[in-house]
């Protein structure tokens, strides 16, 4: 009984070695179970010491020692795999004959047989795909258990003089095999703990970085302001759990939520220094709460202890803060740090694909109002007076014309429509030719033949129109007996031409590879649009065809 | 009552800018043209008072076809444009009369009762030089049936003749309605004969004949006569002594 207790005892200061190693790095891929030759030698080495250990610790009986040697063999093998747990058993084994004793064979046998056991087991559960099984600190009781008692076998099958053996054994066998087992149990459940708590750590952080991520996503793509900054930090202080959460640009506070929001006003300027530094120095700037604390520069009874203030950056441009807060009771939690910088980063990228964003879709408005302001005034003018010299020949006619007109500037004023239907930018385009046939009577003829299929697909607003006045204005108009306009489809298995053919072959272009201004931006918009198949290809035969042509790739 | 010809590309703005100058009871629109050519054509045959001149026309401007008009016989001109910035700032600057379209009843009836005073040599006759370009880069030329334009570096020597004004290129010869006057003073043709402008840059040889005379055979082999008078100039111009 006495050595039940010591060496349960001595387990112990073994168990709190196996504990305090269990914080080192370490120990952290043992968790793993793997092939690699550097994790192998990792087990040996370490559950050789402890075998090693064990030993050392054991107490002196009748020229034998009793010893907790055996949970390094075990463990070793049932971490390592046969080989390694033979290594360890049989280095522990070594370790032990040197000690001398008339159990020093016995024991050396006997260890190397319980590392091999363990890594049978091992192998056994990695066949059988139950490896989860191997960190139950069930079946590693059992099979300490069962090495042990293989253990006590074996020393009375070696160790001479049997007598003596075997009064060694009735003396240790009990207390040996169950300081062992519950030993080796022990140890593996305090890995198994380790892991846990890792595992839960890692997946709370994921999980919370992943909620922010997925909340805040494309919030910020329409403009860095107060509402979307509001947005935000009611996400950021929710999923953080910080004492309050600030979002400011670079002179004021766009909006702030949680402890302090009675002082910590949204929409007005930043008064605390820290944060101006930050802004200038584009650092991080950390005010831990105790050698250095946060003041709030607004009131002095503000509850808030301490900051965490990071950059935004849209580019290499900072354009605000983000900036977390704890109460002077609280410190921050390591994890709500690294998840802060996280979530700056998050934001800053946001902020700068919303500014290209933006950009773009400016860019797009403008190129449109830019092919209004290309509405040809000299088309103006001209349409007025035809319509002038119709009213006095056929007045139905001249209401008609009027009609006519009034569609296509209507048309021409919707300015933000960035697609219409073909059909659409069809009845634009005949608007404009009813009044250009009046217009130049005789001298211009068109045919107009689009496929039927095609009337309702999309197309960027303002495309084909620009095409028909340029064969116009540039082609038929040049033309002293007049000429014809061709608008037609041709449909492959890659998609459907759209083609507008004048056979003047008068359209120069002003340099290489650069289209009027007018025919560029539509280009650019067609591409956009249907990708860089899509853009605008022309074919000019001189004095016979100018042909501009693009293509509406079939629908996917 | 002053005649009158109307030159827009325009069938309907022709007949409106008629209409209404018939309505005026002062013009009378004696012929339109659809085009320059056909325009200078017709100012050439009719001699109108006036001219109502279109600016935006195929092939050849309004403005153009002024540089292709002889000032001795120049008529009146009065343009007529829908919207050209640059045009009606020109004619802003040097105080020339202008329509703009649509026409309006009562800014014409100021122009026409300008012109019918000019006409009357009430108040001076506008020089409408300053707006004409100094040098025509094409010529317009009617050919069988045709209407061309050949660019004065391609022509090879232009002659008159009975029938009117020819221009020899390598290739054809076509008729023109620029006097060899207006062709001298606005290409970089050389007057050789009183009858002949030669390209110099298509002479390959001068052979000097007798009695001060000289023949200038062209690249394309054409014989171009040189007449004792103009030989001299020539000679200066070319750089020969």
């Amino acid at each position: 009984m006495e050595l039940i207790l010591s060496l349960l005892q001595q387990m112990c200061v073994y168990l709190v070695l196996a504990y305090m190693l269990s914080k080192t790095p370490v120990f952290l891929p043992l968790l793993n179970i793997s092939n690699r030759l550097e994790n192998k030698l990792n087990c040996y080495v370490i559950f050789s010491l402890f075998c090693i250990m064990g030993t050392y610790f054991g107490l002196q009986i009748n020229d034998a020692i009793a010893n907790t040697r055996a949970i390094g063999a075990v463990m070793g093998g049932i971490f390592g795999g046969p080989i390694v747990g033979f290594a360890v058993g049989f280095t522990g084994g070594i370790h032990r004959y040197t000690l001398g004793g008339f159990t020093d064979i016995a024991c050396a046998i006997s260890t190397t047989a319980e590392g091999v056991i363990g890594g049978v087991l091992h192998s056994y559960l990695i066949k059988r795909n139950k490896q989860e099984q191997l960190f139950n600190p069930s079946v590693v009781f059992s099979i300490t258990l069962f090495a042990e008692i293989i253990q006590m076998f074996i020393l009375l099958i070696v160790a001479k003089p049997f007598d003596q053996a075997y009064t060694l054994v009735s003396a240790i066998a009990a207390p040996m095999i169950i300081a062992n087992s519950i030993g080796a149990a022990l140890f593996m459940s305090i890995l198994q703990d380790r892991k846990t708590i890792f595992e839960k750590y890692s997946a709370t952080f994921s999980r919370r970085a992943l909620n922010i991520a997925e909340r805040s996503v494309g919030i910020l793509n329409s403009g860095f302001n107060s509402k979307n900054a509001a947005r935000i930090v009611r996400i950021v202080y929710e999923e953080t759990n910080v004492g309050a959460v600030a979002i400011t640009d670079t002179n004021k506070i766009l909006a702030f939520v949680g402890i302090g929001d009675d002082h910590h006003k949204p929409d007005t300027p930043i008064s605390s220094q820290c944060t101006l530094d930050a802004i200038e120095k584009n650092d991080i700037i950390y005010l831990n709460g105790k050698d250095n604390p946060y003041q709030c520069s607004i009131s002095e009874n503000c509850k808030l202890g301490s900051a965490l203030i990071i950059p935004l950056r849209a580019g290499d441009k900072v354009v605000g803060t983000i900036k977390l807060y704890e109460p002077k009771r609280k410190l921050f939690s390591t994890i709500n740090m690294s998840m802060a910088e996280g979530i700056a980063q998050l934001l800053s990228s946001q902020i700068l694909y919303g500014d290209y964003q933006q950009q773009q879709m400016l860019l797009s408005q403008s190129e449109i109002k830019l092919l209004h302001a290309q509405v040809n005034p000299h088309f103006l003018f001209n349409a007025l007076n035809t319509i002038s010299a119709v009213i006095r020949k056929n007045p139905d006619k001249a209401r008609e014309l009027i009609q006519h007109l009034s569609h296509f500037f209507r048309s021409n004023l919707k300015q933000n429509i960035e697609t219409v239907s073909l059909k659409e930018e069809l009845a634009h385009v005949n608007a404009y030719l009813t009044i250009e046939k009046a217009r130049f009577s005789d001298r211009l003829e068109v045919e107009m033949s689009i496929s039927s299929e095609l009337q309702d697909r999309k197309v960027p607003s303002f495309t084909l129109q620009p095409l028909v006045e340029n064969a116009i204005k540039h082609g038929v108009s040049h033309m002293l007996e007049g000429g014809k306009v061709k608008i037609y489809s041709q449909c492959n298995d890659m998609g459907c031409e759209i083609i507008v053919e004048d056979n003047a072959g008068s359209y120069l272009e002003p340099r290489k590879d650069h289209k009027g201004l007018g025919m560029q931006i539509v280009s650019k918009r067609l591409s956009n649009y249907f990708g860089r198949d899509g853009e605008l290809k022309t074919h000019v035969e001189k004095d016979q065809i100018t042909r501009m042509s693009f293509i509406i790739p079939n629908e996917k | 009552m002053l005649t009158a010809l109307v030159i827009d590309d325009e069938q309907l703005a022709r007949e409106e800018l008629a209409n209404l100058l018939h309505d005026t009871n002062n013009i009378e629109v004696i012929d339109q043209a659809s085009n320059a050519i056909e325009g200078l054509k017709k100012i050439n045959a009719l001699k109108p008072d006036v001219i109502f001149l279109d600016i935006q026309m195929p092939q050849i401007s309004g403005i153009e076809l002024l540089a292709m008009l002889d000032p001795d016989t120049m008529p009146m001109v009065v343009f007529v444009t829908a919207f050209d910035q640059y045009a009606i700032q020109a004619f802003e600057d040097n105080a020339f009369d202008y329509l703009l379209k649509p026409i309006e009843i009562k800014r014409l009836e100021k122009t026409v009762c300008r012109l019918v005073k000019q006409h009357n040599k009430q108040i001076e006759t506008q020089d409408l030089s300053i707006l004409a370009p100094a040098s025509l880069e094409q010529v317009p030329c009617i050919g069988l049936n045709r209407i061309m334009i050949i660019p004065t570096r391609d022509i090879e020597y232009a002659f008159s003749d009975i029938s009117g004004v020819h221009i020899r290129s390598a290739d054809q010869i076509a008729s023109s309605q620029l006097t060899l006057k207006v062709l001298e003073e606005k290409t970089d043709l050389l007057r050789c004969h009183r009858q002949y402008l030669i390209n110099t840059k298509a002479i390959k040889e001068i052979k000097l004949l007798e009695n001060g005379l000289a023949e200038i055979i062209t690249r394309n082999d054409y014989p171009v006569p040189v007449s004792r008078r103009y030989l001299k100039s020539l000679k200066e111009k070319l750089g020969i002594v």
